[in-house]
């Protein structure tokens, strides 16, 4: 009794499940259940249908490459039965598989925090886009505006200005305070 | 309990007969095996089946296909079907091992990509037959006069 492996999803195949196929050159096979059967009769590729072990791997959504895999493997080398390896190796595959389990969840683990990671920079971006959503781009310039206007009281609210014609003329001052202080050189400038 | 009216699968047998075991094409591994240079020798040197289109003599490698004769064998060449085929041939196509190995027994490998390129058709000698046809025309021409007079 042996627990095969289906050759389009690679689950494992317990007996008395399961179908298989023998091409004419002798190759056999296997298949879980009548999905991956039909799967296969249609020609599917099993790298490019997504609920394969084989796409999983492939698209490297699963560890695909660590030393723990090379110990189940078949290898074609008979092994004279031995008491001794052979209660080793029950111990031993107890471990593998623990250590095995802990290492793909890992990596698992870890490609997905790449993903948070991106995520947490996206919405980032998108707080600094869309903060006009939340504070109106004008709000609190009333207030400051009111503030210069305090500062502004200390100054001569009324500025000579001489026209172009050479008339003499008396202004209030603009309420903008910075565009004020460019008006008065301007003023200044057109002096003729 | 109401049983099921519609009839889901009426109409399909022109669809299955397509999978059915008896219509079986070589698959992408086995052509993968022929390409191998011992192996597309022998196919691509085959003796006289006269239950084979064209005796066997045009075979497509990559298709495995019988062709009739050689002018529709390098017409088969441009084709889109051919050329499809010989994209899917560029990865290496997936196994039983690779299946084994998907499955956690062994490191899995991801596959190579080769560059597959058509087999090298015999251009020369369609125009060589090509002279010998212009050749035997005339010849029957005449033929065709000698008898008239």
């Amino acid at each position: 009794m042996r627990i095969e492996t289906c050759y389009f999803c690679s689950s494992r195949i317990y007996p008395g499940h399961g179908i298989q196929f023998v091409r004419n050159d002798c190759k056999i096979f296997r298949f879980c259940r009548s999905k991956c059967h039909a799967a296969f009769k249609k020609k599917k590729n099993p790298r490019k249908t997504k609920w394969t072990k084989a796409y999983r791997k492939t698209a490297g959504k699963e560890l695909a490459i660590d030393p723990s895999f090379e110990f189940e493997k078949r290898r074609h080398v008979p092994v004279k039965y031995n008491r001794e390896l052979w209660t080793k190796t029950i111990e031993a595959m107890k471990k593998v598989e623990e250590i095995r389990q802990r290492r793909s969840n890992n990596y698992i683990m870890q490609r997905l925090r790449k993903g948070r990671e991106v995520e947490w920079q996206r919405d980032v971006r998108e707080v600094q886009r869309d903060i006009s959503l939340i504070r109106s781009p004008a709000a609190g310039l009333k207030q400051k505006q009111a503030q210069d206007d305090a500062e502004m009281e200390v100054e001569p609210e009324t500025i000579e200005v001489v026209d172009a014609k050479g008339r003499k003329q008396v202004i209030e001052a603009p309420v903008m305070v910075p565009a004020t202080g460019e008006m008065i050189e301007d003023g200044g400038d057109v002096e003729l | 309990m109401p049983y099921k009216r519609k009839k889901y699968h009426q109409g399909d047998t022109h669809l299955k007969k397509r999978w059915r075991v008896r219509n079986r094409k070589k698959d992408l591994d086995e052509i993968d095996e022929d390409l191998k240079e011992e192996n597309a020798e022998k196919l691509l040197n085959q003796e006289i089946d006269l239950d084979r289109p064209g005796a066997a003599q045009h075979y497509c490698l990559h298709c495995a296909r019988y062709f009739i004769d050689n002018h529709s064998l390098l017409e088969h060449f441009k084709t889109k079907v051919h050329k499809r085929r010989l994209k899917a041939l560029e990865l290496e196509p997936y196994s039983i091992e690779e299946s084994e190995r998907a499955a956690g027994f062994g490191n899995f490998k991801v596959p190579n990509k080769r560059k597959i390129v058509t087999q090298n058709s015999e251009n020369t000698d369609i125009t060589e037959r090509d002279s010998e046809v212009l050749e035997v025309i005339p010849n029957k021409k005449k033929k065709v006069k000698e008898n008239a007079t």
